[in-house]
């Protein structure tokens, strides 16, 4: 098979910066691109840039990015012969990969068989371990927390492992239907808790055990696989820096690992991949504890957020091998090379995920008007985003509106090149996780690569970060009032004092349209 | 007569859930100069807390447009600070002392207790249109004051009977001096 035009068109079933990112990759293979979009997305940019853009139905996702039907309607209007889920949304839901199939059109990415295999998260734990791959101590099998006997056996079961223990949905993902518990006496709570929160997200309360791996880094291995089972690691990322089980920090490679670490993290993705018959793209997830052992902890069969930094790394571009993997054809010559190349990695990769969150309030997801939107360029300086200066962001979907990422030679270069792009973007109007992303480029700790899932609760002071930059900004704002102090508004409560308030400065920005500080 | 303004602002940063920050700068603030590159951008360059006189930290603001006017003369700019978006609500620092100081009397003197209206703006009574004794309604011309050669009517916040005037005609009144009492 050719390498361009695997495809003739290909429906995103996606929005935001992954679908922008899809859609560049389609017009790079000569692929006609088709865009889906709900009402909220009307003017959105992936809508601007596909060849063919179709809507799906109303704002919330339910209606729109995540309705099977809507989308197979979509791809069968438009003519397409390939769908590429992207990530969240339908990527993972074996039955939408199932429909594709049998609608006759390419699932851009693992069968939906293999999305089920390891969709199901104990499934997978088992598959695991029977390929010699250690997986975090707990229990293998789905429990109904609603059965009394149920209960009874994992409440056995938790005080066999020993306490804390993490209770977890079995049909779980993204840190939901998840919960830590320290003691024996919270655990009857938890495991309710967990329970029906896994059944308003995923329709399955079932729910299992696991030991908490703590201190811990989350490592994750990129893996590619043809349909002739051929089956390669392109590389690890470190995806440590988290909150809430969302990643804010990847980095690829992941510091610090020995060669022999390096390949036996490698061997045991692989294996797990061929054992699951992963085809197209796919990401196995482990725990490295403080003692440098390896911990499964579950299978993404799809592109991961991140895959960026291992683009950078590999020099594989990620999206364009799924197009030609989902054709048929075998493992591309650069990716097996690149393949080959994996155990001893060289440069480095760092992203920042940068979301519309207030690092100052636990992270609470925010919405709305960007302006200024002004991101970082430069030599070794990637940006994915679907967001211009005056878009707004509807509060309907994920909040992540850009990620940057940084390429170096060596990891302290690469740093140097992320704190320079970080103080290159300049975002306003609604509050970004940028001021934490700039601590993270100055933090000793990781430019020390130490690195454990606690970074944010051990280092981060959102509040004293906030204080610090308030009195910066109060400081510099009142010097600058100061030097049109004449301008300022006087006291006066009658009409004509109100008059004077509309200094020459502040008439001649509003004439200008833009209301600024003069100079 | 005093100066429009002792030249000084007041500020205060506040976002939900945290303390507000609140600062006067005024002109003699040493040790901080502003630099402007462009329209909206500055330097706000301040001397190292270790060797005075040698100017160490040097950030970067964007300093955004008004964006509203919250109460009468405060307004607020979006300042990015570190990728921290504040918002910054300033004014002039006699302006602020003049409402704190009305706030407390508001919030001590009830609608039929006498009110003591003071000078908002410095500046001379050029024309005084109330006696003492004489009852006036809400909203009436009690006197007009000149400021920046402006001329500025003071009216009756609430109807009452005029029980003492501060201030004749021709008079220069500083901010705050009291002008009329109302009972």
């Amino acid at each position: 098979m050719g390498q361009r035009g695997s495809f003739s068109r290909v429906l995103i079933a996606n929005r935001g910066e992954i679908a922008v990112r899809i859609i560049r990759a389609c017009r790079e293979l000569g692929m006609e691109s088709v865009a889906v979009f709900s009402d909220a997305d009307r003017d959105a940019r992936h809508v601007r840039d596909a060849d063919v853009a179709i809507r799906i139905g109303p704002a919330p996702a339910i209606e729109s990015y995540l309705s099977i039907e809507a989308i197979l309607a979509a791809a069968a209007e438009t003519g397409a012969e390939a769908i590429h889920p992207g990530y969240g949304f339908l990527a993972e839901r074996a039955p939408f990969a199932a429909a594709v199939e049998a609608a006759g059109m390419v699932f851009v990415g693992p069968s939906s068989a293999a999305i089920a295999a390891v969709g199901d998260k104990l499934a997978a734990r088992r598959l695991a371990r029977s390929v010699d791959v250690a997986v975090v101590p707990g229990t293998l099998e789905p429990v109904a927390a609603s059965d009394p006997a149920g209960r009874k056996s994992i409440i056995d079961a938790a005080d066999a492992l020993g306490y804390p223990i993490m209770v977890k949905a079995a049909a779980g993902g993204g840190g939901r239907g998840m919960r830590l518990v320290a003691r024996r006496d919270g655990l009857p709570d938890a495991l309710a808790a967990a329970s029906s929160e896994a059944m308003a997200a995923f329709g399955d309360g079932a729910i299992y055990l696991e030991r908490e791996v703590r201190p811990a880094r989350h490592i994750e291995v990129q893996l590619l696989g043809d349909a002739g089972g051929q089956v390669i690691a392109l590389g690890e990322r470190d995806c440590s820096i988290q909150r809430r089980h969302q990643k804010l920090i990847e980095e690829a490679p992941a510091p610090g690992l020995t060669d022999e670490q390096r390949a036996e993290l490698h061997g045991m993705a692989i294996r797990i991949a061929v054992a699951a018959g992963l085809r197209n793209a796919a990401t196995a997830e482990f725990l490295l504890d403080a003692s440098g052992r390896f911990w499964f902890l579950e299978v993404n069969a799809r592109l991961q957020v991140e895959h960026g930094v291992t683009e950078l790394i590999s020099g594989v571009d990620i999206v364009r091998e799924q197009f030609w993997l989902a054709a048929g054809a075998p493992l591309s010559a650069a990716a097996v090379a690149a393949g080959a190349r994996a155990g001893r990695p060289e440069g480095h990769a760092i992203e920042a995920r940068i979301s519309l969150e207030d690092p100052a309030r636990s992270f609470l997801p925010l919405a709305g008007r960007l302006a200024p939107f002004t991101m970082a360029a430069g030599p070794g300086v990637r940006v994915d985003t679907a967001i211009a200066a005056g878009d707004r962001v509807p509060s309907d979907y994920d909040p992540l509106v850009a990620k940057l990422m940084v390429h170096a030679a060596d990891r302290a270069a690469a740093i140097d090149r992320l704190a320079r792009a970080l103080e290159e973007t300049e975002i306003g109007g609604v509050q970004t996780t940028l001021p934490f992303h700039r601590f993270v480029a100055a933090s000793p700790a990781f430019r020390a690569a130490d690195l454990s899932t606690d970074f944010v609760d051990d280092h981060w002071d959102g509040p004293g970060s906030w204080q610090a930059a308030a009195a910066r900004a109060l400081l510099g704002v009142g010097l600058a009032a100061l030097e049109v102090e004449k301008d300022l508004p006087r006291p006066g409560p009658s009409a004509a004092a109100d008059a004077a308030q509309d200094s020459p400065w502040l008439s001649a920005g509003r004439a200008a349209g833009v209301d600024r500080w003069p100079r | 007569m005093a100066t429009m303004t002792n030249g000084a602002v007041r500020l205060r940063a506040v976002a939900a859930g945290l303390p507000a920050t609140e600062l006067v700068v005024g002109p003699d603030q040493a040790g901080a100069r502003i630099e402007w590159r462009d329209a909206g951008h500055a330097i706000l360059a301040q001397e190292s807390p270790v060797e005075p006189g040698s100017v160490s930290i040097r950030t970067r603001l964007l300093i955004g447009p008004v964006h509203r006017r919250v109460a009468d003369g405060v307004q607020v700019r979006e300042v990015v600070v570190d990728g921290w978006r504040i918002e910054v609500e300033f004014e002039s620092a006699d302006r602020a002392a003049l409402r704190d100081r009305a706030g407390r009397a508001a919030g001590r003197v009830g609608t039929s207790g006498p009110v003591e209206i003071r000078a908002e703006l410095p500046g001379r009574i050029v024309r005084l249109l109330v006696a003492p004794g004489e009852a006036v309604v809400a909203g009436q011309q009690l006197l007009v004051i000149e400021a920046m050669k402006m001329l500025n009517e003071l009216r009756a916040p609430r109807a009452g009977v005029v029980e003492r005037l501060g201030v004749a005609e021709g008079d220069g009144v500083d901010l705050g001096n009291l002008l009329v009492v109302l009972r």
